[in-house]
C-alpha cells in the first residue's frame, strides 16, 4: 500500500508538470494578447510586454514561471485586477467556492443517498417512481435554471434568503447557490444508489446474510449499502472537484466572488497568469481527489485492500 | 409607438474661461444628511485602484469617489476647483500655476504639490507603462511627456514642478484649450509618495494600501471584489456638503438579478438591459443616460478592393436604418448618429453641442435605400462585379451581436448581390484583428477620453493605431495638426470651425459608417437626488447625492 501510494504521488507530480507545460503552450496559441485595448498603441504594448517579461522566448518564460511557482509566486494579473498577485486573489476566492461547493456536495450526497435508498427499498412503488422523477429532473435541468427559480421564489418573492452573496452574511447567502448546485449531484447519486442497491439486494451474499438472521438496518447499512458505495464514490469524486472549483453560471447569478467567475473573466481578457494558475489548481485538486478516492476504495472494500497487499 | 424618453443631456464644456473661475469655495450651509448608504450596481468589477494604471470607467468612478484631483466635474461636466483652490494661466497659454488648498490624506499627511508631481511622473514612467500615458503627452501636451514615454528623457524632466508645498507649475508644449477638463481625469490624480513606497507592489489592492483625499474613504475592497464599501470622509475639506454616510457597490453580472434586487430595495441605482426596458419603461424611476460612446462600422479601405470603392461605401452607409437599430433592437435610449463625432459630450466656445445638428451630412449619411441602390449599382459597375461577399467581425457581447445581425439584414435587403458573413470574436481578439488590419468590415466603438471633438477626430490621421481602415488624407492630417499643435491652438472659434471641416472629410469619404451614440438605461430610486452622470472621464459622481427616506 505504501509503495502504491508513493508511486501514485510521484506520477501525480509529473502529471502536474506536464499540465503546466501544456497550459503554457496553450496560452501562446490563444488568439489576442492581454494588452489588446483600443487605447494602446504599438509602443505602449511593447513596453508592457517588456515589463511583464512576455517578450522573452517561451522556454525562458516557462522556466521562470516554474521557478517562481515553486516559491509560491503565481505572478500578477495583467488586466482583470491589474498587478495584483494572483495568490492573493485566489486566497480570498477559493475558500468561498470550496465552501459553497462543499455544502452542495454534502447536501447532494446525503439527499441523493436517502432518495436512492428509498427508491431501492420501496422498489416498484409510488416512492420509487417519485424518486425517479425527481432524479430525472435533477439530472436534466441545468443548475442555473434552479438558481434562477430559487432566487425568484425564495429570494425575491418570499425574501427568506438573500438573492446576492453578502460577505457579512455568508451562511444565509450560501444556501440558495448550494441548493441549486446540489441538484445534479443529488440526482446522479440517487440514480446510482438506486441501481447499485437493487443489484446488491438481489445478490447471493445478501440472501446468505439474510438467512444468517441479520436483519433491519444492519443488513441494509453494513452489508448492502457498503457494497453499493464503491461505484457511488467513483461518480462523486469528479462531481466534488466540479463543484468546489466554482460554477461559473451560478456564481454569476448570485454574484459570488468565487474562482469560477474569475477563470472565465480571465480567459475572456487573456489574463494568462490567472488562467494558468487556476487551471493548474483545478488539475491539482482533481489529481488529489482521485488519489484520495483510490485510497478510500481500499478502506471501504477489503477486497481491493487485500489485493494491493498482495502486490 | 414612438418612445420619447427624456435623455438627460449632459453637455460638457471643454474650453474654460479663466475669468469665470472662482477663487476659494463659498461656504454653503451643510446639506441635508442622507439616512443611509447609497447602493449602486456595477456591471463589471474594478480592474485597478491605482489611478495611473486604471483604464476602465468602473475603476475611474470608484477611484474618484475617494480621490480628488486639481479639478473636479460639476453637474454639467465643467471643470471646477477641487484640490486646486485657484490657478493662473500665463499669457502665452503655456504655463498653468495651480494654488493648492489645505487638504489632507486619510493618514493625516497634507496633500502637497509634490504628490501631483509624483503621480504625473508615474503616468509617463516607461517602467510603469501606464496605458493612459498619452493623456499627458498627445492630449495634455505636458512638456517632455512624449520624450519620457519614448525613453529619451528622464521622468524628472517632466514639465511639472512643485514650486512649494502649495504651488504646482505645469508647462505645456502648446496651449491646450481643454487642459483643465483633463485635471479631473484619474491619470492626473496625486499619489502620496511616502505612502506609496510603504505599500511597495501592493498599492491600491486593499483599503490598507489606498489613501483618500476625497469625499469618501474606501473601507471594504478586495481585488476583483463583488462588494465595495466607502464611508464618508470626515476630514474631507468639503465634508459639510457631502450628504451620503457611505457608498455601497455591488457587482452584479446577471441583469435579471440586478433588476430584482432593485425592486426589493437592495439597490438604489442599477443598469437595465434592452430586453428589460419593456418591463420598466413606464416606471417613473426609469431613465436613459447618454454614455458618449460612438458605435460605428469600420470598412477596411486599404485591404479590401471592393471597399476602396467610394460608391460601395456610400451605398453601405446609406442602406443602414439607424433609427430601427436604436428603437427596435437596442431600446435603451441610444441615439441614431449620422456624424463622425457623437452627440452630447463636447460643447463649443458658444456652448453648443458639436454634433447637435445630425442632418449636416445628410447628403452622404442618411437612410435612403433608393440612393443606396444607385450607389451600389454604380460601384458594382466600376468594379465589374455582380456580387460581393464581406466578412464582418463583431464583439461577443449581446447587444453588438444583435446590431450586427440587423445590419446584415438591412444591407442584404437593400443591396442586391451583397452577402455579409458575421464572425463573432472576444473583444481582445477583435481589437488585435482591427489594429493589424486583419478584417474586412468591423462593428466597433470608441468612448471619449476628454470633452473635445479631437478625442474622435484624432483617430483618423494617417498611421494612428485606431485608424483601422488605413484611410489617409493629407488635407485631413494638416487640419488636425493645425488644431492640436498649430496656429489654431489659441483660437477657439477658428479651431472649432476647422474641426467641422475635418469631420466633413471623414464623412464625405465614408471612412466610417456611424451608427449610434450609446445610452444606458437605468433605474434610479426616487428617494435619491443629485447623482451626476457624465459621458466621459467620470461616468457617475456622488458628491452631491442625497438619499432621503
Amino acid at each position: 500500500m505504501k509503495k502504491y501510494t508513493l508511486k501514485r504521488v510521484l506520477t501525480s507530480f509529473f502529471t502536474l508538470l506536464v499540465i503546466l507545460l501544456v497550459l503554457f503552450v496553450l496560452m501562446q496559441l490563444m488568439p489576442g494578447s492581454p494588452f489588446n485595448d483600443e487605447k494602446l498603441n504599438d509602443d505602449q504594448r511593447a513596453a508592457l510586454y517588456v515589463k511583464y517579461g512576455l517578450d522573452q522566448p517561451v522556454v525562458v518564460q516557462f522556466v521562470n514561471y516554474a521557478k517562481n511557482m515553486l516559491k509560491g509566486d503565481l505572478g500578477v494579473s495583467y488586466n482583470i485586477s491589474k498587478n495584483t498577485p494572483i495568490s492573493q486573489m485566489i486566497q480570498t476566492r477559493l475558500p468561498i467556492s470550496i465552501g459553497i461547493g462543499g455544502l452542495a456536495v454534502t447536501i447532494g450526497a446525503i439527499v441523493g443517498l436517502l432518495l436512492g435508498l428509498l427508491a431501492a427499498l420501496k422498489h416498484n412503488t409510488i416512492w420509487d417512481s417519485l424518486a425517479t422523477i425527481i432524479s430525472v429532473i435533477g439530472v436534466s435541468v441545468p443548475s442555473y435554471v434552479f438558481a434562477l427559480g430559487l432566487s425568484y421564489s425564495l429570494g425575491f418573492r418570499l425574501q427568506w434568503f438573500p438573492m446576492l452573496y453578502k460577505a457579512n452574511n455568508a451562511g444565509m447567502s450560501s444556501v440558495l447557490p448550494s441548493i441549486a448546485l446540489s441538484m445534479f449531484t443529488m440526482a446522479s447519486i440517487a440514480r446510482f444508489t438506486r441501481s447499485e442497491m437493487l443489484e446488491v439486494l438481489g445478490s447471493d451474499y445478501m440472501l446468505l446474510a439474510e438467512s444468517k438472521g441479520i436483519s433491519g438496518s444492519a443488513l441494509i447499512f453494513r452489508h448492502a449499502l457498503r457494497n453499493a458505495l464503491i461505484p457511488i464514490i467513483t461518480v462523486l469524486a469528479p462531481l466534488i472537484v466540479d463543484l468546489m472549483t466554482g460554477s461559473l453560471v451560478v456564481e454569476k447569478i448570485f454574484a459570488i466572488p468565487g474562482v469560477g467567475s474569475l477563470l472565465v473573466n480571465a480567459i475572456q481578457s487573456n489574463d494568462y497568469n490567472v488562467v494558468i494558475a487556476l487551471s493548474f489548481i483545478y488539475s491539482a485538486m482533481y489529481i488529489v481527489i482521485m488519489l484520495v478516492v483510490d485510497i478510500l476504495y481500499g478502506v471501504i472494500d477489503p477486497r481491493i485492500r487485500l489485493a494491493k497487499k498482495g502486490d | 409607438m414612438k418612445k420619447s424618453k427624456a435623455v438627460i443631456s449632459l453637455l460638457t464644456a471643454s474650453a474654460m474661461t479663466v475669468g469665470l473661475m472662482s477663487t476659494g469655495t463659498v461656504a454653503f450651509a451643510a446639506v441635508e444628511e442622507s439616512t443611509s448608504d447609497l447602493n449602486v450596481m456595477l456591471e463589471t468589477p474594478v480592474q485597478s485602484l491605482d489611478p495611473q494604471q486604471a483604464t476602465d470607467g468602473t475603476s475611474f468612478e470608484v477611484i474618484a469617489d475617494y480621490t480628488d484631483g486639481l479639478m473636479q466635474m460639476d453637474s454639467d461636466g465643467q471643470a471646477v476647483p477641487a484640490i486646486a483652490e485657484s490657478y493662473d494661466l500665463s499669457d502665452d497659454g503655456l504655463t498653468y500655476t495651480f494654488h493648492l488648498r489645505d487638504a489632507q490624506w486619510s493618514n493625516g499627511d497634507p496633500v502637497t504639490a509634490s504628490d501631483f508631481v509624483f503621480g504625473w511622473q508615474r503616468a509617463v514612467d516607461p517602467d510603469v507603462a501606464s496605458e493612459y500615458a498619452y493623456m499627458l503627452s498627445d492630449i495634455g501636451q505636458v512638456e517632455n511627456a512624449a520624450e519620457i514615454i519614448a525613453g529619451e528623457k528622464d521622468k524628472s524632466e517632466l514639465g511639472v514642478t512643485a514650486v512649494d508645498d502649495k504651488t504646482l507649475e505645469v508647462k505645456l508644449n502648446v496651449p491646450v484649450s481643454y487642459f483643465l477638463s483633463l485635471m479631473y481625469f484619474p491619470t492626473f490624480y496625486p499619489v502620496n509618495e511616502a505612502f506609496f513606497e510603504t505599500c511597495a507592489d501592493t498599492y491600491g489592492t486593499s483599503p490598507d494600501t489606498t489613501l483618500s483625499n476625497g469625499a469618501f474613504v474606501l473601507d471594504t475592497y478586495e481585488p476583483a471584489a463583488t462588494e465595495i464599501h466607502l464611508t464618508k470622509n470626515a476630514d474631507y475639506y468639503d465634508a459639510d456638503n457631502i450628504s451620503l454616510p457611505g457608498l455601497n457597490y455591488q457587482v452584479i453580472q446577471d441583469s435579471q438579478q440586478a433588476l430584482m434586487s432593485y425592486q426589493t430595495g437592495d439597490l438604489d441605482l442599477t443598469l437595465v438591459n434592452g430586453e428589460q426596458v419593456d418591463q420598466v419603461e413606464d416606471d417613473p424611476e426609469f431613465m436613459t443616460i447618454g454614455a458618449g460612446y460612438l458605435w460605428y462600422v469600420s470598412p477596411n479601405i486599404a485591404a479590401v478592393p471592393e471597399l476602396a470603392n467610394l460608391n460601395i461605401r456610400m451605398a453601405m452607409t446609406m442602406a443602414i436604418d439607424r433609427e430601427s437599430i436604436t428603437t427596435d433592437v437596442l431600446k435603451d435610449g441610444s441615439l441614431p448618429t449620422y456624424t463622425a463625432v457623437p452627440m452630447q459630450f463636447a460643447a463649443g466656445p458658444d456652448g453648443s453641442d458639436f454634433s447637435e445638428d445630425q442632418s449636416k451630412f445628410s447628403d452622404v449619411c442618411a437612410y435612403d435605400t433608393e440612393k443606396a441602390a444607385d450607389y451600389w449599382a454604380k460601384g458594382l459597375e466600376e468594379l465589374g462585379e455582380t456580387e460581393i461577399e464581406l466578412d464582418m467581425i463583431v464583439d461577443a457581447d449581446d447587444a453588438p451581436q444583435k446590431v450586427a445581425q440587423v445590419l446584415k439584414e438591412q444591407w442584404e435587403t437593400a443591396l442586391p448581390g451583397l452577402t455579409v458573413n458575421l464572425t463573432v470574436e472576444p473583444k481582445k481578439q477583435r481589437v488585435e484583428d482591427l489594429q493589424n488590419g486583419n478584417y474586412e468590415v468591423a462593428l466597433t466603438r470608441w468612448g471619449p477620453d476628454y470633452a473635445d471633438p479631437m478625442t474622435y477626430l484624432g483617430m483618423w490621421i494617417t498611421d494612428n493605431s485606431n485608424n483601422y481602415g488605413l484611410w489617409s488624407s493629407e488635407e485631413y492630417d494638416s487640419i488636425i495638426a493645425e488644431c492640436t499643435t498649430g496656429d489654431l491652438c489659441t483660437d477657439a472659434e477658428g479651431r472649432w470651425a476647422r474641426m467641422y471641416d475635418a469631420e466633413k472629410l471623414v464623412m464625405d469619404d465614408a471612412v466610417i459608417f456611424p451608427l449610434y451614440t450609446q445610452a444606458n438605461a437605468e433605474m434610479l430610486s426616487s428617494a435619491v437626488t443629485g447623482v451626476d452622470f457624465h459621458p466621459c472621464a467620470l461616468n457617475r459622481v456622488y458628491k452631491n447625492a442625497v438619499k432621503s427616506e
